[in-house]
């Protein structure tokens, strides 16, 4: 594989997977804290 | 009207909306379109897209199917008035067209699933004649309506009881057979040569307007954006629930198993092809299914020296293929269910007439292929349609309105910024009119007599069969509306 190769892949990966990932943690951040409040 | 069935938490609404989302276009369409139109050069525009068409659509829907909780016809006219109710009708008669022909490829991924478990997939070195002999005879009418009952009894049984029992099941398995295939596809010998193929942009591609508008297509085909079936699905979220963070994570969630999907397959047709294995994926065959129904069993056949080792990813495969498919037919089922239980009728006798209207209208897609593929074609681009009523009713709403009070209202977590109100307002209007233009214009180059309505895929079958159906439900409009009015 070329380096524009790697680049490329590294970037999508990085927008998709990454996105997905960061999207996903933050659901479930938000979840956690809404289940603290009715805890509290 | 009263919403009495929810969702039961969010995580049960984000795997239900995924399942739409993640349908046969992520696995068989996407590849070949990838193949197409140069790789990573159309991987690029292709995630622009997300940002500018899917993500803002599904914000959309999520948006109109909460707040107003009815099915595309009420939530349209309740957003753009009473006078574009007609525009939702043809939402919903969009999607249920496609319905009508997608439990016949339900079907076929079912079929291939018995035959890849049975062996009999590999007793055949013509891949090509066993499908022929196949779509030709009337076993697809079988598994038409095997699809189409189990996806009525799913549906019959609720949205908690239904719905979301059954993709809690099926969108896990599905993801987890493609982790495993995308695992044995990269540790194949030579599967480098399909990653670096899959992720190499070429700059005249690049620079091509056909890559970028078929990057758009696929965007529009496969995040379910547009269709009306997550607003539908949104129907059943609870107020408190968030709308611009769980729309974001599914349009990235359904295009990270595109990715997942195309890697596999890249990786699979490099390693395993004997020729020359571009031409393998690029090849549609008949109704577009070369890649999936005829190439991909003759590779399975090599994953391994171990004849059961073959069966068993050939199986894997195919039951993922048909896991993505119920999930998707699931909710096309029930948006029709939902716009006949708006206009006064009970779940149990919606979802009987949708069944069974399901199944003798897609008899003709069962037994022909040309039917199957003007069908295919005229609903297909219909979809972008879909998608500019959606955007229109919002337009007439006020964009900026729809953002702080909807949106932004009760229960977000997260809240959008103007950019909202442009990609709404002036992007989506711009995509769709460039897009339609493009695809009614190349129709033209396909056929010479493109004014022929008994064509199987030209201009004169798309905008024939647009007219019928948009002109029965302008006359019907009035109508509509009354019953809805009625029933709200």
């Amino acid at each position: 594989m070329n380096v524009v190769s790697i680049i490329t892949m590294i970037i999508i990966l990085g927008i998709v997977w990454g996105g997905f990932t960061f999207f996903l943690f933050k659901a479930m951040s938000f979840e956690k804290q809404k289940t603290k409040k009715k805890i509290n | 009207m009263k919403e009495k069935e929810f969702f039961s938490s969010r995580w049960a609404l984000i795997i239900a909306t995924i399942g739409i989302a993640v349908g046969t276009g992520n696995i068989w369409r996407f590849s070949r379109i990838v193949a197409q139109n140069g790789g990573g050069s159309f991987l690029i525009p292709w995630v622009i897209f997300l940002f500018i068409w899917s993500v803002p659509l599904i914000i959309a829907e999520f948006a109109l199917g909460k707040s107003t909780r009815f099915g595309p016809v009420g939530a349209l006219a309740k957003t753009a008035g009473n006078k574009f109710g007609w525009m939702g009708a043809f939402v919903v008669f969009v999607s249920t067209a496609i319905m009508f022909y997608y439990s016949v490829v339900t079907g076929w991924c079912l079929r291939y699933f018995f035959s890849a478990v049975s062996g009999n997939l590999f007793n055949t070195t013509d891949q090509l004649a066993y499908w022929n002999e196949f779509s030709s005879g009337y076993q697809p009418l079988l598994f038409h309506f095997i699809s189409m009952l189990l996806v009525g009894v799913i549906i019959y049984n609720g949205v908690t009881k239904g719905i979301e029992k059954v993709t809690k099941i099926l969108v896990p398995s599905l993801i987890i057979i493609l982790i495993i295939l995308f695992f044995r596809a990269i540790t194949l010998d030579n599967a480098i040569e399909g990653i670096k193929y899959f992720f190499t942009p070429e700059l005249d591609k690049i620079l091509d307007y056909k890559v970028w508008l078929n990057a758009l297509t696929q965007n529009a085909w496969d995040t379910g954006a547009g269709w009306g079936l997550i607003l539908t699905y949104a129907i059943y979220m609870k107020k408190k629930e968030d709308i611009s963070l769980n729309a974001s994570l599914i349009g990235f969630g359904n295009n990270a198993v595109s990715l997942i999907a195309g890697i596999t397959i890249f990786s699979t047709v490099f390693a395993l092809s004997s020729v020359d294995a571009m031409n393998q994926i690029t090849q549609s065959g008949p109704a577009n299914t070369g890649l999936t129904f005829i190439y991909l069993p003759q590779l399975f056949a090599h994953i391994s020296s171990n004849y059961l080792v073959n069966i068993f990813f050939a199986s894997i495969f195919f039951i993922a293929l048909f896991f993505a498919a119920v999930t998707s037919l699931m909710s096309m089922v029930e948006l029709a269910t939902r716009t006949f239980m708006d206009f006064g009728f009970k779940r149990k006798s919606a979802i009987i007439i949708v069944s069974v209207c399901g199944f003798i209208f897609g008899v003709p897609s069962a037994l022909s292929l040309d039917f199957f593929t003007n069908q295919d074609w005229v609903w297909g681009v219909g979809l972008i349609l879909s998608g500019a009523f959606i955007s229109f009713s919002i337009i007439r709403y006020g964009v900026d309105k729809f953002r702080t009070e909807i949106i932004n209202g009760y229960g977000s977590d997260v809240k959008i910024g103007k950019w909202y109100n442009v990609v709404i307002g002036v992007l989506i209007p711009v995509q769709v009119v460039i897009l339609i233009s493009w695809w009614l214009v190349s129709s033209l180059s396909w056929d010479p007599e493109w004014w022929n309505p008994f064509h199987t895929a030209n201009l004169g079958t798309a905008v024939i069969q647009w007219v019928i159906v948009l002109s029965v439900f302008i006359m019907l409009n009035k109508i509509m509306i009354t019953k809805l009015r009625k029933e709200d």
